[in-house]
């Protein structure tokens, strides 16, 4: 008789019992049908066929082995093991708010199978030399830092950029361009000299290893620096500082940002700017642990688009419902093939789109595509946004040649001065704009405060989408109720001047969870 | 490449696997596991062996097998029906999960045909249509994310834009079978191995018929031919509000007598709307009854026309107009609809058609068991909706929610009375499967079934298909 003691996946059981197996995890192509970009999204399934591989799969087995009915044996381990965690399915889920968390299930799950003394000997490999070394890649700790040379690093600085294991050991161009691209933008920063391991290869596969101490030690070692910001240039490690860090009880004041939202600010701070010499598409590829896991969606892209010369064309799956390159979850360790062939297939998406050049932003995912593209013999140039950046930056006075649509900017500020129209919506409600091709976003702060920014938000609930003839009109509108009711008549009843679209991005339990029952009444669409 | 390998104990392993690449072929039990539901609670017994065919000669060349040692095949599409209608009956069985058989074989643009294998989605179909600048009439199940075309037409499915083009049996031309014995046959106009596909009431009996909703007991569907339509750019769209059920059914029954919608949505009482669109009904609480209706058309003067004459029709039955956002959301969410209701609990349906006007009888019924019951004081949400059917008829979805494991055997026992009432009240439900085989079989003509049962010994005679379907649950 199995132990059907999961303490771990317990904790999930709500979601255990509300999946209703619709599969849309496994099968949806949501492209036209809903206008969703999502296709085929568990990218495991996509490669290895069978239902056992999908997020509805997988609680069907869950619960299989918590009613005991299945063997705890190492096929369970080896199964336990194929889910990169990416996400992808519980973004493509509806079936609850946040939809099902089954990245978080299947750690749970290797939480318990590690406790219950069932995991895979090189992970315990892998744990042994985080301990040790300070980095799962079996290297010596005082070599972490030799990429960089003699170069001596301040005691003290504006900015701790935190190299990673990955960068450090094996993608060092990343690193090396990361600071060479600081050095240019002239940003008072340094590195860690006793860097250790973020943790995140540890949770991803369900072990503790020395997460918190050695998350402890890199706090204190970034505090004595009086950082104001941590930057990264690896998802992964980016991830586990937003997120795992601060949830298993670690405070710090530093704020912890991406290389590309750094990068996104030294842009429009005038500090750095880029131009290609010739023009070039390029394609981008979201990792998981920025994009899903963190919401990071816009930042990247808005630092390529602002290469001059490059044109950005998305992959037919892209930002929340971008597949996976295979490379994450503990895949790449446990399943080194499948991880290639999953990389191989998202390489495919990415000669679809006539690219030359696909670029990423983690270290992870640029080894795991590299991977894939020799899996399949492709040609496809593959970088991460440092490398791809560095030869492009601009020496002398950087312009800005945008131009800002006065429309939009009318727009944004009739919604500044009415903050009453979002009245109902909870905080951190956000809603995309989109006129003219152009957008800006409204966030929700609190109740009566509203952030109005010119840029596209990152993960918007809602996408509206309004004519040019609608907004002329709305804006000239003093009263908030007159305002609802002509946006509820453009909606209604547009016409070929005057129309409003929207967009849904989340599930609509969400939405309701928000407060866009009451938006949807005051503006008079029920 | 396989991670979790196949365990290798089922009987037929060693000559299946030479069929397909060992790849497409498991009997682990951890990959059995993942095939033992579709979406609804009820089980059956399990797989002993799934197989992910990719050609015809694949499927021949199984069926073939599993016909001289009298092994049972269940062919199966997207797994996410609510009827059990892919599980087996028997131990043993090879189920055929058909997903990966999902191109698009022919766009015929002059016969207006798409030929697809079975086990294309619909939401795909939709996707590459689209492209081409085509349309489904039926378009899918409202599961049709991952429901397949085969999977569809094997159980009578029914869905988005029935309300024109009837059930997703209606839209189909012709059928490739793989009979038992292994041979395969085309039906409709494909008797004649030099025409299109074009017409499936040719020359001979409707073969086509015979196969459709057979529930895989005939033979394994591997490619249907579906009629086309141009894609139609202009919608309108209307939600209608009525003091009471017989205002709203008497409207709705006009509406669909004279076939001017694509989509047209009925919810019986409040309880319902609050349950599928919270607040939709705050601002009109003298309204119990509404519905929602899509036009979709190649012209917009032709689609506004339409919806003026459906809000008439809603007016003149003392309807209220309520705008129109219920039934925009209805449209922009395809094939979303139903999983944000699993947030309300696990769902027990009712599935079933009905003539319109007896609606009213139906729900009369079901809310003496939602009252007797006190469903609502013990957390269990309903939903009761009905979609307009080709001309007058409509589905019957009274759906209750269990929301926690301790409320299911109330749940449960409310739900079998529901069932009961269903066919009681002349309800025919569209699929059979465990949700409804026992109540069907105790209400049928036994000359009827009878003639099912010689159909099913004349093509398979070994009994070899999806065996027992059609006898009883239990």
């Amino acid at each position: 008789m199995n132990d059907t003691r999961f303490s771990n996946v317990m904790e999930y059981e709500k979601d255990l019992w509300l999946c209703a197996r619709c599969g849309d995890c496994s099968l949806a192509d949501k492209i036209v049908a809903s206008n969703r970009e999502i296709f085929h999204p568990c990218a495991v399934k996509n490669v290895l066929g069978f239902e056992a591989y999908t997020a509805r799969g997988r609680i069907m087995v869950i619960n299989d082995l918590l009613a005991g009915k299945l063997e705890l044996d190492d096929d369970l381990v080896n199964w336990a093991f194929t889910c990169t965690t990416c996400k992808n399915c519980q973004e493509t889920c509806t079936a609850t708010a946040d939809g099902i968390r089954m990245a978080e299930i299947t750690e749970a799950l290797r939480r318990d199978l590690v406790d219950k003394g069932l995991d895979m000997p090189k992970h315990r490999i892998i744990e042994e030399y985080i301990e040790k070394e300070g980095n799962p890649y079996k290297e010596p700790r005082e070599k972490r830092l030799e990429l960089f040379g003699e170069r001596q690093w301040p005691e003290r600085a504006e900015v701790v950029y935190f190299v990673g294991c990955t960068s450090a050991y094996r993608e060092r161009e990343i690193a090396i361009d990361t600071v060479a691209l600081l050095d240019k933008a002239g940003v008072d920063f340094t590195i860690l000299p006793d860097e250790e391991c973020c943790g995140s290869v540890m949770h991803r596969l369900g072990r503790e290893g020395p997460f918190n101490k050695s998350a402890q030690k890199n706090i204190k070692a970034i505090e004595k620096t009086k950082a104001k910001y941590l930057i990264t240039a690896c998802a992964g490690c980016y991830r586990t500082w937003k997120i795992d860090i601060p949830e298993n009880g670690h405070k710090f004041k530093f704020e912890v940002l991406h290389i590309t939202e750094f990068l996104d600010k030294l842009i429009s701070e005038k500090r750095i700017a880029f131009e290609a010499p010739n023009g070039i598409r390029v394609t981008y590829h979201d990792p998981c642990h920025l994009g899903r896991h963190s919401e990071v969606y816009e930042a990247p892209r808005r630092v390529i688009q602002s290469v001059k010369n490059v044109e950005l064309v998305e992959m037919m799956t892209n930002k929340r419902y971008a597949h996976c390159c295979g490379a994450g979850g503990g895949v790449k360790s446990s399943h080194g093939e499948l991880a290639d062939k999953i990389a191989a297939r998202r390489i495919n998406e990415a000669e679809d789109t006539q690219a030359e050049l696909l670029i990423t932003a983690c270290p992870f995912c640029l080894r795991g595509l590299h991977d894939g593209a020799d899996y399949i013999k492709s040609s496809l140039r593959i970088i991460d946004i440092p490398q791809f950046l560095l030869p492009y930056v601009i020496k002398g006075v950087i312009e800005v040649s945008e131009e800002e649509n006065p429309l939009k900017q009318e727009f944004m500020d009739y919604l500044r001065a009415h903050p009453k129209i979002f009245d109902g919506l909870k905080p951190d409600a956000v809603i995309d704009y989109i006129i003219e091709d152009d957008r800006f976003h409204v966030r929700i702060v609190k109740k009566g405060q509203i952030e109005v920014n010119p840029i596209r938000a990152e993960n918007p609930d809602v996408e509206l989408t309004f004519s040019e003839g609608a907004v002329r009109e709305l804006i000239q509108i003093p009263s908030e109720d007159e305002y609802a009711a002509r946006f509820g008549q453009f909606f209604k009843e547009p016409t070929d001047e005057k129309w409003i679209k929207f967009n849904l991005r989340r599930n609509i339990v969400k939405l309701l969870m928000k407060g866009y029952r009451k938006f949807a009444q005051k503006a008079g669409l029920i | 490449m396989t991670i979790v390998k196949a365990a290798k104990t089922h009987p037929l392993y060693d000559k299946l696997v030479e069929i397909v690449s060992e790849e497409r072929i498991n009997d682990n039990p951890i990959i059995i596991s993942s095939y033992s539901h579709d979406a609804c609670h009820l089980e059956a017994e399990r797989p002993s062996i799934v197989i992910m065919p990719e050609t015809v000669e694949e499927i021949q060349k199984i069926v073939k097998i599993c016909n001289d040692t009298r092994t049972a095949v269940i062919p199966a599409g997207g797994r996410n029906g609510i009827c059990g209608a892919c599980l087996p009956r028997v131990k043993g069985a090879v189920m055929l999960d058909m997903v990966k058989m999902d191109k698009i074989v022919t766009l015929d643009e002059d016969a207006m045909t798409v030929t697809v294998e079975a086990g294309l989605r619909w939401a795909e179909l939709i996707h590459r249509l689209d492209e081409k600048g085509y349309k489904l009439g039926f378009r899918g199940p409202y599961g049709g994310n991952v429901g397949t075309v085969g999977g569809s037409v094997s159980i009578n499915s029914i869905g988005y834009a029935a309300s024109k083009f009837g059930p997703s049996t209606e839209g189909v031309v012709s059928l490739e079978v793989v009979l038992p014995d292994g041979s395969v046959i085309t039906t409709g106009s494909g008797w004649n191995r030099d025409a299109q596909l074009f017409a499936r009431f040719t020359s001979f009996n409707d073969i086509t018929g015979v196969f459709l909703g057979d529930h895989g007991t005939l033979g394994v569907k591997t490619k249907v031919t579906l009629k086309i339509y141009p894609k139609a750019e202009f919608i309108t769209y209307g939600d209608f509000g009525f003091r009471t059920l017989e205002d709203a059914v008497r409207a709705f029954h006009e509406v669909q007598k004279r076939g001017l919608t694509e989509e047209l949505n009925l919810l019986t009482d409040r309880q319902s709307t609050d349950t599928f669109f919270p607040g939709f009904l705050d601002n009109h609480p003298e309204i119990n009854a509404m519905f929602a209706s899509i036009v979709q058309e190649t012209d917009q003067q032709l689609a506004d026309r339409k919806m003026e004459i459906i809000r008439e029709t809603a007016l003149e039955h003392g309807g209220k107009d309520l705008g129109n956002f219920a039934s925009q959301m209805h449209w922009s969410e395809l094939f979303n609809l139903v999983q944000p209701l699993y947030n309300n609990g696990f769902w027990l349906n009712t599935c079933h058609l009905r003539p319109i006007l007896r609606v009213p009888e139906l729900m009369k019924k079901m809310w003496e068991i939602f009252e007797k019951y006190k469903l609502l004081n013990n957390g269990i949400k309903w939903i009761a909706s009905c979609l307009g059917a080709e001309r007058t008829y409509a589905t019957g979805w009274v759906t209750i929610f269990a929301p926690t494991k301790d409320k299911m055997d109330l749940a449960l026992t409310a739900w079998n009375e529901m069932l009961d009432a269903v066919i009681a009240t002349g309800g025919c439900p569209y699929w059979n499967g465990l949700l409804w085989e026992d109540h069907t079989l105790r209400q049928v003509d036994p000359a009827f079934l009878n003639v099912v049962h010689t159909l099913k010994r004349a093509i398979d005679p070994n009994g070899i298909m999806c065996p027992h379907v059609f006898e009883g649950v239990k």
